[in-house]
C-alpha cells in the first residue's frame, strides 16, 4: 500500500487539497469552491482525492493551512497546522529552488512574500481592503459578460490598454464603465484593469519590498494570462508560474507535514468524509464581550470550539 | 480658613494616558482623601458605546476613551480628563488628545464635572507642572500644604513603578535559560512597539504580547529598559521628534534594531494614528537598513483576530528560520 502525504488549503474562496507521493511528488490535487461551507468542501475535496488515487493509501501525515486551517486541522486530524506565508513560502522554494519572490494573489487576499536563501525574509499581506484580488477580477468578470477563463486571453489581444484607477474595487468599477461608455474596446479595457491590479498590488502589498528574480506568481489569478503579463511588464522580469500555480498552499502544507514526518498522522481516516460534521455558534454572556464562540459537533460530540477570547469554552474541549 | 475638603467620587476612564500615568494619579487622588473609579478593562460594550459616541476621524484608542468616560459618567461625580498638552520640554501631545475634555463634554449626556487642568510643561517643566497639580487639587477644593505632600508622594509611586517596569526588562536578560519551548530553542526576543494605550489594553490591543509568547517569542516592552537609551537613539536622527509619544516609540525602536539578540520588532498602530503613520513609516526603513524584520499591524474596530494571529504566526516563523536555535 502505498504511503502519501495530504496538504489542505481551505480559503476564503477555493478549497485546495492535494496528495504528494513519499518522495514529494504532487500525484493529485482537487480545487474547489468553498462557498462559504468549508466542511462540505473539505470532505467533497477528500472523496476527490480518494477517487483519483483509485487505490487503498496510507496517509502519513497532514497539513492544513488557509484562513480554514484551524477547523480543517480539527476535522480531519492534522499533523502540522501552519499560516499561508511559511506554506506558499515552502511550496514556491520547493518548486522554484533560490525564488527570491512569491507574488500569490487568492480569491480575497493577495500576499508577498520576500526570500532570500531559501529563507523567508519579509512579507505583507493586503490589509482590509480586497480590491485587487479574485474576487474583484470575477466581479468584473462577470459585469462585462465574460468567462473569468476568457478574461486574460482577452487581455492579451489589447493594442492600448487604457488607463483604469486601481486604487478602490468601486471606483475602478466607476472609471471602466465610463470607459466603456467612451467606446474603447473590450480588451483594451480588460488589459487596462489588469494593469491597474499589477499597480495596486505592487504599490500597497509590495510597498518597499525588494523585488528580485527569480519571482513566481501563484495563486489563483495566476492563471489569467493578462495579469501574467502585466506583472513581467511592470516588474521588468520573467514571471514564473508554476504547474500547480493554484493550490501552491495545499502543496506547501503536504510538504512540511512531510518535513515534519510524524511517526503515525492524527488523520481520522477517509470515512471523515461520510461523518456528519456541524458547526454551531452563540454568543458566549460571560462578560461583557459578548464573543462570538463557534464549535465543531461531530454527531453529538463537541470537537473543538473557538473565538472566545478568555479560553472559557475552547479550553473545555478535551481534544 | 480651614475648609473641609468634600470626599470626592473620581472617575478615572482606563484608556488612554491611564496607561502612563495611572500611579501617579491614583496616589495623588487618595492622598487628598477622594475615592478614585477607575473603570473596567475595554470589553466589546465599552467599545461599542465609545464608537457610538465618538466622532468618526478620531483613531480608536480616543473612541475607546470616551467609551471609557460614558461609563463613568453615571456613576461618578466627576471624570478626570487633564488637558495633556506636553508632558516635557519643547515636546507636545497630540492634538486630538488636547481636546479630549472638550470633545467629551460635547458627547456624553449628563455629562458629570470634568477636571481638566491643563498640562503644560513645553516652556518651563517645573512651573508647569506645579500649575497643573494646583489646578487639579484646586478643582476638588484642596489646596496648600497637603496638595505639596500629595504631589510629593504622587511622585514617589511614580517613579517607583517605572523602575519597576524596567526591572522587569532586566530579569529576562538574554542569557538566561528559564522559558524554554516546546521546540528545545529559547524564546525568541521580539520587540513590541507602540502606544501604551495599546499594548496594555488587552482587548483593544488583541493581547498582542499574550499572542508572541504563545507562539514562542519573548516579549520586550518599550518600558522595559530605560527611556534615556530610548532617546539617544533618537538624538542620531536628522530631525526632531517633537511629539512625545511617537519619539518614546521611535527611541524604543532604533535603540531595540541595535541589539543583537532582538530577533525582530513588531509595531502596533492604530488606524486614524496621524504621529503613527509617519513614525511607523520612519521606523520600519531604520529596521530595513539595519536587517532586521518588521512587522506593522494596524488595528481599526473592524480588525478580525484572524488576520492578525497569521501574520504573527507567519513573522515568528520566519524569525525561527532566520536565526536556527
Amino acid at each position: 500500500m502505498t504511503s502519501i502525504y495530504l496538504g489542505i488549503d481551505v480559503g476564503s474562496v477555493s478549497t485546495n487539497i492535494i496528495a504528494l507521493d513519499t518522495d514529494g511528488n504532487l500525484i493529485a490535487s482537487v480545487y474547489l469552491r468553498t462557498r462559504g461551507q468549508p466542511i462540505p468542501a473539505i470532505q467533497e475535496g477528500l472523496r476527490e482525492i480518494r477517487a483519483t488515487l483509485g487505490q487503498e493509501v496510507t496517509v502519513a501525515g497532514v497539513g492544513t493551512t488557509g484562513s480554514g486551517r484551524g477547523l480543517a486541522a480539527v476535522m480531519t486530524g492534522a499533523d502540522v497546522v501552519k499560516n499561508e506565508i511559511t506554506a506558499h513560502a515552502v511550496a514556491a522554494s520547493k518548486v522554484v529552488p533560490g525564488v527570491q519572490t512569491v507574488l500569490e494573489i487568492g480569491g480575497q487576499d493577495s500576499k508577498i512574500i520576500i526570500l532570500r536563501q531559501g529563507v523567508v525574509t519579509d512579507f505583507a499581506m493586503n490589509t482590509v481592503c480586497a480590491a485587487g484580488t479574485g474576487s474583484f477580477l470575477d466581479q468584473q468578470a462577470a459585469r462585462l459578460g465574460i468567462p473569468i477563463e476568457d478574461f486574460g486571453r482577452l487581455a492579451l489581444e489589447a493594442r492600448n490598454p487604457v488607463r483604469i484607477a486601481g486604487r478602490c474595487a468601486v471606483f475602478a468599477e466607476s472609471d471602466m464603465i465610463h470607459k466603456q461608455q467612451q467606446g474603447h474596446p473590450l480588451e483594451d479595457i480588460v488589459a487596462g484593469l489588469c494593469e491597474a491590479m499589477v499597480r495596486n498590488y505592487l504599490n500597497n502589498v509590495g510597498k518597499g519590498k525588494e523585488i528580485l528574480p527569480p519571482v513566481v506568481f501563484q495563486g489563483g489569478v495566476a492563471a489569467n494570462a493578462g495579469m501574467r503579463r502585466a506583472f513581467s511588464r511592470a516588474l521588468g522580469t520573467e514571471v514564473i508560474v508554476p504547474e500547480h500555480y493554484g493550490v501552491m498552499g495545499a502543496y506547501g502544507a503536504a510538504l512540511l507535514a512531510r518535513e515534519a514526518g510524524p511517526k503515525t498522522s492524527a488523520f481520522r481516516g477517509f470515512e471523515l468524509t461520510e461523518r456528519d460534521f456541524r458547526t454551531g455558534g452563540f454568543e458566549c454572556r460571560g462578560c461583557a464581550n459578548h464573543c462570538e464562540v463557534v464549535e465543531l459537533r461531530e454527531e453529538n460530540e463537541v470537537l473543538a470550539r473557538w473565538g472566545d477570547r478568555c479560553g472559557k469554552w475552547s479550553n473545555a474541549v478535551a481534544v | 480658613m480651614v475648609v473641609k475638603v468634600k470626599q470626592w467620587r473620581l472617575g478615572v476612564p482606563r484608556a488612554l494616558f491611564y496607561y502612563y500615568y495611572a500611579p501617579w494619579w491614583e496616589a495623588f487622588f487618595k492622598a487628598l482623601g477622594a475615592e478614585v473609579v477607575v473603570s473596567p478593562p475595554t470589553t466589546r460594550e465599552i467599545m461599542d458605546l465609545g464608537i457610538s459616541l465618538a466622532v468618526a476621524e478620531a483613531c480608536l484608542p480616543v473612541k475607546v476613551f470616551y467609551g471609557h468616560a460614558a461609563w463613568l459618567a453615571p456613576r461618578v461625580e466627576a471624570l478626570f480628563v487633564p488637558r495633556l498638552v506636553s508632558v516635557e520640554k519643547k515636546s507636545f501631545i497630540c492634538p486630538k488628545l488636547m481636546g479630549l475634555p472638550d470633545m467629551l463634554r460635547a458627547a456624553i449626556k449628563d455629562c458629570p464635572l470634568v477636571i481638566d487642568a491643563t498640562v503644560d510643561l513645553s516652556r518651563r517643566p517645573e512651573e508647569g507642572l506645579r500649575a497643573a497639580i494646583r489646578d487639579t487639587a484646586r478643582a476638588i477644593g484642596a489646596r496648600g500644604r497637603q496638595v505639596e505632600r500629595a504631589g510629593e508622594i504622587a511622585r514617589a509611586r511614580y517613579w517607583d513603578w517605572l523602575a519597576r517596569q524596567q526591572e522587569q526588562g532586566r530579569e529576562f536578560s538574554p542569557g538566561k535559560k528559564e522559558g524554554i519551548t516546546p521546540g528545545g530553542r529559547p524564546p525568541l526576543a521580539v520587540g513590541l512597539l507602540g502606544h501604551n494605550y495599546l499594548l496594555h489594553d488587552h482587548y483593544l490591543g488583541m493581547d498582542i504580547a499574550g499572542k508572541v509568547t504563545r507562539l514562542g517569542g519573548r516579549v520586550i516592552l518599550p518600558e522595559n529598559f530605560a527611556p534615556e537609551l530610548g532617546e539617544a537613539s533618537c538624538r542620531r536622527l536628522p530631525k526632531r521628534l517633537y511629539w512625545t509619544l511617537g519619539r518614546k516609540i521611535m527611541g524604543a525602536a532604533l535603540h531595540l534594531m541595535e541589539q543583537e539578540e532582538v530577533a525582530g520588532l513588531i509595531h502596533l498602530t492604530a488606524f486614524g494614528c496621524g504621529p503613527d503613520s509617519l513614525v511607523g513609516d520612519l521606523a520600519e526603513r531604520y529596521a530595513h537598513r539595519r536587517g532586521k524584520p518588521f512587522l506593522l499591524l494596524t488595528l481599526d474596530e473592524h480588525t478580525g483576530e484572524a488576520g492578525v494571529e497569521t501574520r504573527l504566526e507567519a513573522f515568528i516563523d520566519m524569525l525561527a528560520r532566520r536565526c536556527p536555535a
